[in-house]
């Protein structure tokens, strides 16, 4: 009898249980109101000491620490921004969705699936302050710490066999702290070639998810599992040091690198046009590649001559044959004044075969105006052979610097040697006592080599690259560096003067075959140059 | 007994159940709410409620300025300007040398850069204000500071003369760049930028004008021309009101509500002046006054000599586009030989005007609008004006706008037909014409342009002050100035309409 009794509780429980669910669920749940309110905010001066104490968590890094800057700015930009970012999102997030549920529907036996409401609140996502890090490489970091405790609401309504379920997404919350760095930098808009982002912790996610109004993450234990799931997979995906990768511009393009040399022969002009009121001209031709910044190569000047032959040749590097161009400049040579042009032409690098010797006789003309009358005038001819040789794959220079990787010594390297490059950089706050016009001298077992001078400047910039070639590693040996300055005018006193030396011990190199450093000189007040040493080894 | 025992139990136990997930439901949600709420309300602190946080602990180094510093940025700028001077260069070289050729002084046939480098020092932002002023519009003030090392040469080919190589060296620009979003509902949701310099505290870009390889006494008066150039470049187009406006995004925006158009007509009549100062080591002053809303658009009165308390009674119509911004600038002048002397100057804001009510004021003499550079306390007399403003309704606003369009198109015209060699040319001509009719200083520009040298100075100097001027007013946006009366005014200057 008790056994029987005891059987009938059990089920007499197990139908009240789910009467009683269902009963609870309409009693207190399924009335449960389920649009997004905006959460009331009263001013924090008003607030008491209690709601304080809660706060005290969430204060930005910029109060705490002196290293983060604060955005607020920002944040204010972002908050007026806001409803028209939200808008914009939405909108765009259904018409990517929509095609993509349509084509998904039959298969999973659904009648329909839509977004019944889909906006991101009025709460926008926060900075909490900015922090950037300095390093000697070309690239930006900077590290936003990044709140977003938004009200969303994303309600999708699914409708199956004649039910119709709903599931609501309300209240998410990400708190990430993400580190941007743009590297490489480079000279053409928007002046990096890539976005890398990952995560320097894991993220804080939390938000509910209500099917039929029941949040589903309110069930003791799920929240943290669901949590922890999610903060696991990004933190598999892009926790540093993963990193999620975004190319903005072509890197080679935009480093604009050497693709090639070009081979230039000035043959001989014909038929030159007299310039020289007395005897003949004085011509002499300019070569220079457009969109270069190298100075042009000149000829010599053939001294009264009509038809000069000169047989000279020149190589130029080029660094994109689809645009660039030859200009030929033949000019009169003058002993005084200025040098009058004698006639130009323009040899676009496009049209030359690679690794072929293509000889050219062009007729010289005013300007490369192809209306302009007097180009009709004849100003004679000029000759040139020229032969475009484009890199091979393997000797183009991968982008060493950008990856930080050290490549390969070039050929002819002894065996256990290497290759030593050094890239003088920039200097700061160098300063001589009569003049400032620095330039580089480095010194590196006995063989010695020179930057380019720079003129009235406390702060130059070199970017020079040398190598030195070396039998065995040179553990035991120093580099010398040493900023000069030499009077522009020539002066009697003080021609030169020393702004400062370093010794660079060679043995930190070989180990870490890569030294990217601002060293601080000796003999200068405050003067520091940033040397990048490289040990190359076959 | 034991089925409804345990159906009574269940039934409770489920609701029960139901309750406590509902509580835990509330008590998590309130937990999301009051959190997303803190969040909210530390991302734009003030110093009281960092205070109340923080009590005496508060930290020395923060600071809350008007413009929030961007020391990041900073260092950013810092680290990318190699690079991003390089990129700019080639941007300038494209976009400034068309505006160099559209506001080219007569005298000068060409104004090409031959070297630009922006040099090695990065511009610094000192501060960032963002407001929001207007809906869907978000206006950024950024305090922008470069005192930089460029090396830009400019090529001048002075009229027939020879090109002279000019270098300008020690650029420094000290401004505030507003930068106005305008929002949208489409991605990137920015549909426009509106880009000026603002007026107050006024733009100050200093820098130094030096002849490579020579002096630049060697051709008069360039140096004065270039200064007017770009002065007038500053003024006419990137200062607040004056302001550019980029459209973004791929959809066609309209950006006419962005653009700079004339919402008004200031009646000025000039009565009279109370006790000038006398400059004239014989005799009085000979004063007359220079008006005008925007500096390119003055007009003026006759001269009277020899009088401290003369008497114009002339009436000008002004043209203003911002109310809100601008002021009508009344000028104090003694008629000279060589320069003219300031006696004073008057500043009248057009908010302080009411719409078509007639005022009558009496304006004090300032030796400056600066009030930094005000020394002395000296009385330097009074104006006294009439002054009426009138709002455009919107058919004269089309109207007016339409108008300055034929304006332009009737320059470009005469451009492309070659007629002009520049579009400064144009009022030239006309100047020249009147300025015949008018008096000696304007036989200088006939003249002074075909000839070499000295006269090429006085020209110069005088098209810096009056035919740059006329170009502004000739030239559109202030559409007023092409009613005859008004033509006739601006280039003559002396013509008073009978009121």
């Amino acid at each position: 009898m008790g056994f029987v009794s005891m059987i009938m509780g059990f089920c007499g429980f197990g139908v009240g249980i789910s009467s009683g669910l269902v009963a609870g669920y309409f009693l207190f749940i399924y009335f449960q109101p389920s649009d997004v309110k905006n959460p009331t905010i009263r001013p924090l001066v008003e607030q008491d000491s209690k709601t304080l104490q809660q706060l005290l968590p969430e204060i930005p890094f910029w109060v705490k620490n002196p290293d983060y800057d604060r955005v607020d700015w920002l944040n204010k930009f972002l908050e007026v921004m806001w409803p028209y970012l939200d808008k914009a999102i939405c909108k765009t997030a259904k018409n990517i969705a929509t095609p993509i549920i349509s084509e998904q529907i039959p298969k999973y036996k659904i009648e329909s699936l839509e977004f019944e409401a889909l906006t991101l609140g009025a709460l926008p996502p926060t900075f909490q302050g900015m922090k950037v890090y300095l390093t000697e490489e070309k690239e930006l970091i900077m590290e936003p710490a990044l709140k977003w405790a938004g009200n969303p609401n994303v309600t999708v309504a699914v409708k199956a066999y004649g039910l119709k379920a709903t599931v609501q997404v309300v209240d998410l919350q990400v708190f990430a702290l993400p580190r941007i760095t743009l590297k490489p930098l480079v000279p053409s808009f928007p002046c990096f070639a890539n976005i890398f982002v990952s995560l320097m912790e894991k993220p804080h996610v939390d938000f509910g998810l209500k099917l039929g109004g029941a949040d589903l993450m309110s069930i003791p234990g799920l929240y943290g599992f669901v949590q922890e799931t999610i903060k696991d997979q990004v933190a598999n995906m892009y926790l540093w040091p993963k990193t999620l990768e975004v190319q903005v511009l072509d890197p080679t393009k935009a480093m604009k690198k050497p693709v090639g040399i070009l081979h230039a022969k000035v043959v001989r002009a014909l038929k030159l046009k007299k310039k020289d009121l007395l005897g003949a001209s004085d011509p002499y031709v300019k070569l220079k590649l457009t969109e270069t910044k190298a100075p042009s190569k000149k000829t010599t000047v053939k001294h009264k001559n009509l038809n000069p032959e000169w047989n000279e040749e020149f190589s130029m590097v080029v660094k994109d044959p689809e645009t660039q161009a030859l200009e030929l400049l033949v000019y009169d040579w003058e002993q005084v004044g200025k040098h009058e042009k004698m006639g130009m032409n323009v040899v676009p690098l496009k049209d030359l075969p690679p690794d072929e010797s293509k000889t050219l006789t062009l007729p010289l003309l005013k300007n490369m105006d192809p209306n302009d009358v007097q180009n009709d005038k004849v100003r004679g001819q000029i000759e040139v052979e020229l032969t475009y040789k484009p890199f091979k794959d393997e000797d183009l220079p991968k982008d060493f610097e950008e990856t930080g990787e050290v490549q390969k010594a070039p050929e002819g390297t002894p065996p256990g040697g290497g290759a030593l490059v050094v890239t003088v950089h920039e200097a700061q706050d160098v300063e001589g006592k009569h003049h400032t016009n620095p330039y580089v001298r480095i010194i590196c077992k006995g063989e010695e080599r020179k930057t380019k001078q720079v003129k009235k400047n406390r702060d130059p910039r070199w970017d020079e690259v040398f190598t030195f070639m070396m039998e065995e590693p040179p553990l035991k040996d120093k580099l010398h560096v040493e900023v000069l300055s030499t009077s522009t005018r020539i002066g009697l006193l003080h021609p030169k003067e020393t702004l400062g030396y370093v010794d660079i011990s060679l043995a930190d190199v070989v180990s870490n075959k890569r030294i990217n450093e601002k060293f601080h000189l000796i003999d200068s007040k405050n003067g520091r140059i940033q040397i990048e040493l490289q040990w190359q080894t076959s | 007994m034991g089925l409804i025992s345990g159906m009574v139990m269940g039934i409770l136990f489920g609701i029960a159940l139901m309750a406590g997930w509902k509580r835990m439901m509330h008590r998590r949600s309130d937990k999301r709410v009051s959190k997303a709420a803190d969040v909210k309300q530390v991302s734009a602190l003030n110093r009281d409620d960092l205070k109340k946080i923080c009590g005496d602990n508060l930290p020395e180094w923060i600071s809350f300025p008007v413009f929030e510093q961007v020391k990041w940025l900073n260092k950013h700028l810092n680290k990318l300007w190699p690079f991003l001077a390089d990129a700019a260069e080639a941007v300038i070289r494209d976009s400034v040398e068309p505006t160099l050729e559209e506001y080219r002084p007569p005298g000068i046939s060409s104004l090409k850069f031959s070297t630009l480098s922006l040099g090695t020092v990065a511009p610094k932002i000192e501060g960032i204000r963002v407001q929001s002023l207007k809906e869907g519009q978000i206006t950024m003030d950024i305090d922008f500071r470069w005192g930089g090392d460029p090396d830009i040469v400019l090529a001048v080919e002075a009229a027939r003369i020879a090109s002279i190589p000019i270098q300008l060296k020690d650029l420094q620009v000290f401004t505030v760049i507003r930068a106005i979003f305008q929002l949208s509902d489409e991605i990137p949701c920015i549909s426009a930028v509106v880009v000026a310099l603002m007026a107050e505290p006024k733009p100050r870009i200093d820098y130094t004008l030096k002849a490579v390889g020579g002096s630049l006494t060697a051709l008069p008066g360039v140096s004065d021309m270039i200064d007017d150039t770009v002065n007038s470049i500053i003024t006419d187009t990137l200062q607040w009101p004056h302001r550019i406006v980029v459209p973004l995004g791929g959809t066609d925006v309209d950006t006419s509500d962005l653009e700079l158009k004339p919402v008004g007509k200031a009646t000025v009549t000039i009565v009279k002046a109370n006790e000038l100062k006398n400059m004239e080591l014989l005799g009085k002053s000979d004063p007359y006054v220079s008006v005008h809303i925007r500096p390119l658009f003055k007009v003026k009165t006759k001269v009277v000599d020899n009088n401290l308390n003369p008497i114009w009674n002339e009436t000008f119509d002004l043209i203003a586009e911002c109310k809100e911004t601008q002021s009508i600038i009344f000028e104090v002048f003694d008629e000279d030989i060589g320069e003219d002397k300031r006696l004073g100057v008057a500043k009248l804001p057009l908010v302080e005007l009411e719409s078509r009510r007639y005022k009558q004021m009496e304006l004090k003499l300032l030796p400056s609008l600066d009030m930094l550079k005000i020394k002395d306390k000296k009385d330097r007399g009074s104006l006294s004006i009439e002054v009426t403003y009138h709002e455009f309704s919107k058919e004269e606003q089309l109207k007016a706008l339409e108008e300055e369009k034929r304006m332009i198109e009737e320059r470009h015209k005469l451009k492309d037909e070659g007629v002009l060699d520049s579009t400064m040319d144009a009022v030239d001509e006309t100047a020249s014409g009147v300025g015949a009719a008018v008096g000696a200083g304007a036989g200088h520009v006939g003249g002074g342009f075909a000839a070499v040298g000295n006269s090429l100075q006085k020209a110069g100097k005088f098209m810096g002050r009056t035919i740059a001027a006329h170009t502004g007013g000739g030239n559109k946006k202030s559409s007023g100035s092409t009613t005859p009366i008004n033509s006739i005014q601006e280039n003559g200057g002396a013509k008073p309409r009978p009121t």
